[in-house]
């Protein structure tokens, strides 16, 4: 079965707007959350967030956007679609080819404008210019229009795993023979919807995370967006290949809405037949970037079930220490820190970390440091038990 | 391709538990609400919480997970999932200020809350997906179905497209220009010339494998574009039926999604100029209503009428000059740009 390469990527968060800037925060340990700037909420003050510090404004100046009704989402989401199809080199001509795909994940879609949905929603005015800028769908449907994309286009909404599914959704597209190329990646911005949402169920720390700490409070939500150009091994002439695709999987919890079960067996069956579809045994992954949010649930049983999957657990950090959990991003947002790894053959500190947690005594990397990647897991979990696991390796 | 075994569909007619569609369910003031059924096997606690999206979710599956003990996963298409749990906890953020919410709606409101609920009832810990792109979200879980089917030939999964009205997504659609000024009836609706459709919504849900063997029918082929340009879809159309059609084969039946948005009438008119003279043309959208994952009715209905052999005559567009219908082409328009062609054979 043809290989699937990434042949670009592109990625704005917190730690900043270009490649150079996420990897300069990671390496030097950069922790990029803090107090909420953008929008007024009751949490502005009491709790903590990786905030992107442009405004709309400044978005929309930067990425020449002048049609109106564009949310903050699919602002964050061109701004890394621009960056991708340029490393990527991918000319206006073939991304409106037929064999050219988009394929999209968030979770907040045009929900981040509070005010103007509620207004809409519950018929107030007579529509904002947002009214059709809503669903997560109204992302993918901006690119496609302005990109004019022929292919497939899709949008995908697994809750926090939504990102990861779309990279496997693309690089399934591709060994199928459906597209020769994919832009696949994940976006989500900041929103009081989620913000009250996360914090009904307790589940915001009100200080910094401390993914994989005993004294985990939480988490600290975030926003940004990735996207990864992903080419099939025919396709490739002269592109420069940045990582392979070499294997991913999707199962459910099958547990509870919001909690995962004890002993994980959604995120351990993702990584299990992620392995299988590698074609892999454990003991090839060097590296994991985890889930690791930093609520009590998560980190514990992840934890637990590296445990049951791997004879000696790989070195691991969380990101979401860095920049916060960036929800429908997160797992394409990972997805470019693990190919910066792979590519740099180096591991970013996790941050906030002090003591392990009683049962499962894990210990994230904590200092930067230079050592052999060859192949990295990114694993990726959502509500509903929506589980992910995407592997890549070097070429 | 792959084939259709066992399905469910709970819509504004009566569909569930057997089907009887003669007779045309009349709807007024422009909402198509689907025929909920009496939700036996849902524990009553668990009910009351649920949203509309989830309820008719969890009741169409149930029935399919009884038959089939060994799912390999559940594959969902829903534009807006539980657009009514989304718009309640919006309200309360707004009403309370921000003060102390109860999660039930926010756990409710994420589009993956149908396939993880039913994951959920099923203990299923396969394959789980939530596609959400609008009007073309239930024709990316096929393509999904279809793409896992041809790796894991043994395998079996759930399908499953729905939407529901809400008060909210009603107001939205309205203000976008969606839903007609005045007020219809659905056997009134392509008759006006006037912008708009009515609201409808519903839920399918389907068994697919590869194995033909007591099938229902044979999904062939399906194609999506995104495109407000008529000569394109045509030709990506006619690219289609040369692709997927043999020379001894015919389009039987072309089963449009022609909604009574005069906008579009020239849409559905061009495509049926490239079919032969005796291909019969039939409509479902007065039956279902409007919504992004229809095109999930219509799958449930085409499999209806190859078994059946039947089209009811208030479906039929023009005459019905056929004796046997052994091919079906659905074509689905959302909203001018959002479009989809599907072929679906008699086993």
């Amino acid at each position: 079965m043809a290989k699937v390469y990434v042949t670009g990527m592109g990625i704005i968060t917190a730690l900043g707007d270009t490649l150079e800037l996420n990897r300069d925060g990671l390496m030097q340990g950069k922790c990029a959350i803090g107090k909420l700037d953008s929008f007024p909420s009751k949490y502005a003050e009491t709790l903590l967030f990786g905030e992107i510090k442009h405004s709309n404004a400044q978005l929309k100046k930067m990425l020449n956007v002048n049609v109106k009704g564009v949310s903050r989402t699919s602002l964050l989401a061109l701004h890394a679609f621009n960056q991708a199809i340029q490393d990527a080199g991918i000319s206006e001509k073939e991304l409106s080819n037929s064999d050219t795909s988009l394929v999209i994940a968030n979770t907040v879609g045009g929900m981040c404008l509070t005010d103007e949905l509620y207004q809409d929603a519950n018929q107030h005015n007579s529509g904002s210019e947002y009214i059709a800028s809503y669903d997560c769908g109204s992302v993918g449907v901006f690119l496609q229009d302005r990109f004019k994309i022929r292919g497939i286009v899709n949008t995908i909404n697994t809750a926090c795993s939504s990102s990861a599914n779309a990279i496997m959704y693309g690089a399934r597209l591709i060994k199928k023979g459906y597209a020769k190329r994919v832009i696949v990646g994940g976006t989500d911005s900041l929103a009081k919807f989620t913000i009250n949402g996360f914090n009904s169920l307790h589940i915001l720390s009100p200080g910094l995370c401390a993914p994989f700490d005993k004294d985990r409070s939480g988490l600290n939500l975030g926003e940004g967006a990735a996207f990864l150009v992903l080419e099939g091994e025919d396709s490739i002439v002269d592109q420069k290949i940045i990582a392979e695709v070499k294997g991913y999987a999707n199962a459910n919890d099958a547990y509870h809405p919001s909690t995962l079960s004890e002993n994980g067996d959604g995120p351990f069956l993702a990584m299990q037949q992620a392995l299988k579809q590698a074609g892999l045994t454990p003991g090839d992954i060097d590296f994991i970037n985890t889930h690791g949010t930093g609520t009590e649930n998560n980190d514990e049983v992840e934890g637990r079930a590296m445990i049951r999957l791997f004879n000696k657990v790989p070195a691991f950090t969380s990101t979401k220490s860095n920049i916060g959990h960036t929800l429908g991003a997160s797992g394409a947002i990972e997805a470019v820190y693990c190919i910066l790894n792979l590519l740099h053959q180096e591991i970013y500190p996790s941050l906030n970390f002090k003591e392990s947690i009683t049962d499962t005594r894990l210990i994230p990397e904590q200092s930067y440091s230079k050592t052999v990647i060859n192949n990295v897991m990114s694993n990726s979990f959502g509500f509903g038990g929506n589980c992910s696991s995407v592997i890549l390796s070097k070429v | 391709m792959f084939y259709i075994h066992q399905t469910v569909c709970i819509s504004p007619q009566i569909t569930f538990p057997e089907a009887n569609l003669e007779q045309l369910i009349i709807c007024n003031e422009n909402k198509l609400y689907a025929k909920e059924p009496s939700y036996e096997g849902i524990p009553t606690g668990i009910l009351r919480r649920m949203g509309k999206a989830v309820r008719l979710g969890v009741a169409a599956a149930l029935p399919l997970f009884k038959l089939n003990d060994q799912l390999d996963g559940i594959i969902i298409g829903t534009a807006n999932g539980g657009m009514e749990d989304c718009i309640k906890f919006l309200n309360q953020i707004m009403q309370y200020e921000e003060g102390v919410l109860t999660p039930t709606n926010f756990v409710q409101s994420t589009s993956n809350a149908v396939a993880s609920q039913l994951g959920f009832f099923s203990k299923n810990k396969g394959y789980n997906i939530t596609h959400v792109h609008r009007g073309l979200a239930f024709e990316n879980a096929i393509i999904d179905a279809e793409m896992l089917l041809d790796d894991n030939k043994e395998h079996t999964y759930l399908l499953g497209g729905l939407d529901e009205i809400s008060t909210y997504n009603f107001n939205i659609d309205y203000l976008c220009g969606y839903i007609k000024k005045e007020s219809i009836t659905n056997a009134d609706l392509y008759t006006g010339k006037t912008e708009g459709s009515i609201a409808g919504e519903g839920v399918s849900m389907f068994v697919v494998n590869n194995n033909s063997k007591d099938a229902i029918s044979n999904f062939r082929a399906i194609q999506t574009i995104h495109t407000t340009d008529d000569k394109e879809l045509a030709a990506v159309f006619k690219k289609f039926l040369a692709e997927n059609l043999s020379d001894r084969e015919t389009v039987d039946l072309f089963l449009t999604g022609e909604n009574g948005d005069f906008r579009y009438e020239n849409v559905y008119e061009t495509l049926e100029s490239i079919l032969k003279e005796d291909t019969v043309v039939a409509r479902y959208k007065h039956m279902c209503g409007e919504y992004q994952t229809a095109s999930s009715f219509a799958l449930w209905l085409s499999g209806w009428i190859l078994q059946n052999q039947n089209v009811p005559m208030h479906m039929l567009k023009t005459s019905l000059k056929k004796n046997e219908i052994a091919n079906i082409v659905i074509y689905s328009n959302y909203q001018g740009f959002q479009h989809s062609f599907m072929l679906l054979s008699k086993v």
